[in-house]
C-alpha cells in the first residue's frame, strides 16, 4: 500500500515536473481599455 | 486573355470562383489530380458567365505558352519553377505561397521579371497578401515608419495547416535595426488582440515570410516582425509528424498589423485587421492581383502586395467582394 503510495506520489510530482517544464512563460498583453474596432469604410479608401 | 490557374485546393478554388466574376475570356485550371479536376471545373463551370471559356488540364507547361497570367495556388515548393517559366514565356505570375523560403526564391526572380517587363506578384494570399495590403494602407497615415508587427491566426485548406504546423519549428527572420536576425520557431509569444469576435490569441514567431516582403519597401524601417496564432498543443507538436490529419478548412482566421512611426513630431500607432476564411480572402485577393496584373497596373518586376501604388483600389474591390478591414480606434499605450 506504501509501495503504491509513493509511485502515485512520484508519478503526480513527475507529471507536474513536466507541465512546468512545458509550461512556457510569457508576458502577455493588457486588454484595450478604450475604444474598439470598427469597419473602414469605402470614404476611409478613397 | 488566358488566366492559368494551377493548384485546386481550397484556396485554388476560390481563385477560380472569383476569376469566374471578372471579364477574363478564357480560364485554364490545372490540377495533377484528375478527380479534383473534374470536380472543381463541373463547379466552376456551372456559375461562369456566358464570354467564358473555362477549361481543364493536368499538364501546366502547354498552358502557360500566350497566357496573360500564371496565378500559382499549388503546394509550397513547387511556385520558383513554374514562375521562371511562366517569365521566360512572357506571362504575367501571381503566387500565393506562404513559405519563407520560396518566397525568397521568388524573390530572387526580380532580375528575371524585370528583364521579361512582366509582373511577378510574390505573396499574394491571406497572410501575406493581404496584409501586405493593411501594412501599405496602414502606412499611409504615419511619416514614418519605424515598426511594423504583423500577427495572423488560422489557415486555410489542408496544405495551408501544414505549411502552419512546419512555420512553427522553423526559424524565422526579423528585420531588426537594419539587420536580419534568425529567430527560433515557437518563440517570443505575444498576445494580439485581433478583430472581433475572433479577439485574442498567443502568437508566436516562425519561419514566415512577411517581414521577406515588407522590408523592401519599408527599408528605413528599424523593426519588422511577424507571428502566427498558436496553441500550446501546436507548439509541443509541431516537432512531430502531424498527428491527425488537417481540417478541409481550418477558417475563419484573422490578421492584425500594427505600425509605428511619427506623424510630424508625434508618435503614432496605427492598427488595421481583418477577420474572414483565409482560403476565400486568399482566393479574393489573388483574383484580384492577377487582373490587376492582366490590366498593367501591377509594378513590373518581383515584389509583395506592399509595394503596389495601387494598394488602396485593392482593399476597395476586396470590400466590394466581401473582404471587409477593421481600424482599431482607442488608447493604444495599454497595448504593449
Amino acid at each position: 500500500m506504501l509501495q503504491l503510495a509513493r509511485r502515485v506520489m512520484f508519478a503526480l510530482s513527475l507529471a507536474g515536473l513536466i507541465a512546468a517544464l512545458f509550461r512556457l512563460r510569457g508576458t502577455g498583453g493588457v486588454p484595450p481599455q478604450s475604444g474598439g474596432w470598427r469597419e473602414v469604410t469605402d470614404i476611409d479608401l478613397t | 486573355m488566358r488566366v492559368v490557374l494551377t493548384g485546386l485546393g481550397s484556396t485554388g478554388s476560390h481563385i477560380a470562383r472569383q476569376l469566374t466574376q471578372s471579364p477574363v475570356r478564357e480560364l485554364v485550371l490545372c490540377d495533377p489530380e484528375p478527380r479534383r479536376l473534374d470536380q472543381i471545373l463541373g463547379a466552376v463551370r456551372a456559375v461562369a458567365p456566358a464570354h467564358q471559356t473555362v477549361t481543364g488540364v493536368k499538364d501546366l507547361t502547354p498552358a502557360i505558352l500566350g497566357a496573360g497570367v500564371l496565378v500559382l495556388a499549388g503546394p509550397a515548393g513547387t511556385h520558383r519553377e513554374a514562375a521562371a517559366g511562366a517569365l521566360h514565356a512572357g506571362s504575367h505570375v501571381v503566387s500565393i505561397s506562404d513559405d519563407a523560403n520560396e518566397v525568397a526564391e521568388l524573390l530572387a526572380l526580380g532580375s528575371l521579371a524585370r528583364s521579361a517587363d512582366r509582373a511577378l506578384v510574390v505573396g499574394a494570399g491571406f497572410c501575406p497578401g493581404l496584409s501586405c495590403l493593411l501594412v501599405s494602407h496602414a502606412a499611409t497615415r504615419l511619416d514614418r515608419v519605424d515598426v511594423i508587427n504583423v500577427y495572423r491566426a488560422g489557415t486555410g485548406g489542408p496544405a495551408c495547416a501544414r505549411e502552419h504546423h512546419r512555420t512553427l519549428k522553423h526559424p524565422g527572420q526579423e528585420w531588426l535595426e537594419g539587420t536580419w536576425i534568425l529567430r527560433r520557431g515557437g518563440s517570443g509569444r505575444d498576445l494580439a488582440w485581433f478583430p472581433e469576435p475572433f479577439g485574442a490569441r498567443d502568437c508566436y514567431r516562425g519561419a514566415l515570410p512577411s517581414p521577406l516582403l515588407l522590408q523592401p519597401q519599408f527599408p528605413d524601417a528599424h523593426r519588422i516582425t511577424a507571428r502566427m496564432a498558436a496553441t500550446r498543443r501546436d507548439r509541443f507538436t509541431s516537432r512531430l509528424p502531424m498527428l491527425r490529419p488537417p481540417h478541409t478548412d481550418g477558417g475563419p482566421g484573422a490578421i492584425r498589423v500594427e505600425l509605428r512611426g511619427r506623424v510630424g513630431q508625434a508618435v503614432e500607432t496605427v492598427i488595421l485587421g481583418v477577420m474572414d476564411h483565409p482560403s476565400v480572402a486568399a482566393g479574393t485577393v489573388a483574383a484580384l492581383a492577377a487582373l490587376a496584373a492582366l490590366e498593367g497596373r501591377a509594378p513590373v518586376g518581383a515584389a509583395g502586395l506592399a509595394g503596389w501604388p495601387t494598394a488602396r483600389r485593392l482593399l476597395a474591390d476586396l470590400r466590394q467582394r466581401g473582404v471587409r478591414v477593421a481600424a482599431f480606434g482607442g488608447r493604444l499605450t495599454d497595448l504593449g
